[in-house]
């Protein structure tokens, strides 16, 4: 056998020695020696992102990673979502749009789609649809065509808004966020892609080649050779 | 399947390294492990020994200095897709970033460790050939910079000795009127490319292409060098027709192969239309005006 070594993970903020091989996994060290077995392995190939947990707040999959490499961080896995602030010890909001939203069938992937959720409403706590579609590209699911897991985070974004209005917080969203869930999700449409999109289509940014003949524009009038790396302008050569 | 077992080593310096690299027999280098994790884990890879050097924090660095845009061993794909210096200076580099792989796989993986793999679908190879880039390896006879042309060899070997880590990829500085883009087709969101088109233009005073570095990606054995098409454009004005023709250059040195994502021909049709592209782009980071039609 190899050496094994011991390291130390806070696992959903409880701190946790074990000894592992150089060559145990992460996602193992977590489902087989601390018996923690929410967090699933999907693929073995770091494709599917069942496996994902949050590694000091970054998600990340835990079967691309040996334990070794975990050694000191901080760990949170779907078990340490009932203890977070915002479940108020029941379900976390994620968890409960899940519910709400049918988020799963089979409920295989779930674990690692609500860890990427959470990674992404802890960055940005008002995702639109492109975001959220982003943040689970790398979590699989062979159940819902994933239009139900986008309304499942959407809906959780509403409730972790509307959470501080009860404490007299930010009382101007409390209202209106779960009616804008009801108006986006049954029929989201292509205008969720927002302005960029319809940027692109109203057709006046059609390319038609290149001005050259009247040299450069840096945008300033009566300047100059072509813009400068540090904003300096230059002399005018046209 | 569990990785064959080997034995571990974590340095903390680069100094440390770079002996255990030397005293130990074929070691293999553990950055991000992206790749080399399920390689070990499907043991395609048995290696004796691992050298982990994510401890080393003297690698982790993404900064300008000495002209260079430097990457330590351990920057990771997410640091350049959050960097503001990326995003203001760099445009292939911001334009790849969030086409490598998915979010949680690009909070682990390393720029340098991608291009260490040499594997020609990976993006970064390309970017460092358009932009003319080096790593810096070091071994125990200290460091030497390898041009980014003489590193690849063939699908995932290198030129770098065995005793050998690269310890930083760089490129220089961008000069005034210089623009670059990457443009990456892919099957799916986290795939691997197709294809793809790393493409940097520097521009002279007088608007003519005074440098041209185009590298493709996925269509052939390393990530390649587009050279006819790079001479082409050199000299030249910037302008549709051109950017066509570089583009046609650019498949004809193309060598994809037929696969599951379609063949050959359709290829190197579509490193045609990457590389009209990622030119249209950086010519318009490099100042040129886009002319515009409004119907």
């Amino acid at each position: 056998m190899t050496d094994e070594r011991e390291i130390t993970l806070t696992i959903n903020g409880t701190e946790r020695t074990l000894e592992v091989e150089p060559r145990r996994l992460l996602v193992h060290a977590i489902r087989e020696d601390l018996d923690m077995t929410g967090t699933h392995i999907g693929c073995d190939t770091g494709n599917c992102g069942a496996c994902t947990v949050l590694r000091d707040g970054e998600p990340i999959k835990s079967c691309l990673m040996f334990a070794t490499q975990a050694d000191g961080s901080e760990i949170m896995t779907v078990e340490g979502m009932e203890d977070l602030p915002e479940s108020d010890g029941e379900l976390h909001p994620l968890q409960e749009g899940f519910h709400e939203e049918h988020g799963l069938q089979c409920g295989y992937c779930t674990p690692g789609m609500l860890m990427a959720g959470k990674a992404l409403l802890d960055e940005n706590p008002d995702p639109d649809e492109a975001e959220i579609r982003e943040a689970i590209s790398g979590n699989l699911c062979r159940c819902t065509g994933y239009q139900n897991i986008v309304k499942s985070i959407e809906y959780a974004a509403d409730e972790l808004a509307a959470q501080p209005a009860t404490d007299g917080g930010t009382a101007a969203v409390e209202p209106g966020s779960s009616a804008d869930v009801a108006a986006n999700a049954p029929g989201t449409t292509g205008d969720a892609d927002g302005p960029t999109a319809a940027d692109d289509a109203d057709g006046s940014d059609q390319f038609d080649g290149y001005d050259t003949e009247g040299g450069f524009s840096c945008g300033v009038e009566n300047c100059c050779g072509g813009p400068s790396t540090d904003a300096e302008h230059h002399g005018d050569n046209a | 399947m569990k990785a064959a077992p080997f034995e571990h080593h974590e340095p903390t310096s680069l100094s440390q390294a770079v002996s255990l690299i030397e005293s130990l027999d074929e070691p293999t280098i553990l950055a991000g492990g992206q790749s080399l994790v399920p390689m070990l884990r499907f043991r395609l890879a048995r290696p004796d020994t691992v050298v982990d050097i994510n401890g080393i924090d003297e690698l982790d660095y993404l900064h300008e200095a000495d002209g260079y845009l430097k990457m330590g061993a351990l920057a990771r794909h997410a640091d350049v897709e959050d960097s503001e210096l990326i995003t203001e200076r760099y445009g292939s580099f911001a334009d790849a970033a969030p086409l490598v792989a998915d979010p949680q796989i690009r909070n682990r993986g390393t720029i340098v460790g991608s291009i260490a793999q040499a594997d020609p679908k990976g993006d970064w190879g390309s970017i460092l050939i358009a932009h003319d880039g080096e790593v810096v390896a070091a071994g125990p006879d200290g460091e030497r910079t390898v041009p980014i042309d003489e590193l690849f060899l063939l699908p995932y070997d290198t030129s770098l000795g065995e005793n050998e880590l690269i310890t930083e990829a760089r490129v220089p500085t961008p000069v005034e009127r210089e623009g670059s883009a990457y443009h990456k087709l892919k099957r799916k969101t986290g795939d691997y490319a197709m294809a793809g088109v790393a493409a940097r233009l520097i521009l002279d005073e007088d608007g003519r292409i005074e440098t041209a570095g185009i590298g493709m990606t996925a269509v052939d054995i390393t990530n390649a060098r587009a050279a006819d098409a790079e001479d082409h454009l050199e000299g030249e004005r910037p302008s549709a027709d051109l950017f066509e023709a570089a583009g046609e250059l650019a498949a004809e040195q193309s060598n994809p192969e037929s696969d599951e994502h379609g063949d050959a021909s359709y290829k190197e049709r579509m490193v045609e239309v990457l590389t009209q592209r990622a030119l249209g782009d950086a010519a318009e980071r490099a100042g040129v005006t886009k002319r515009r039609v409004t119907p």
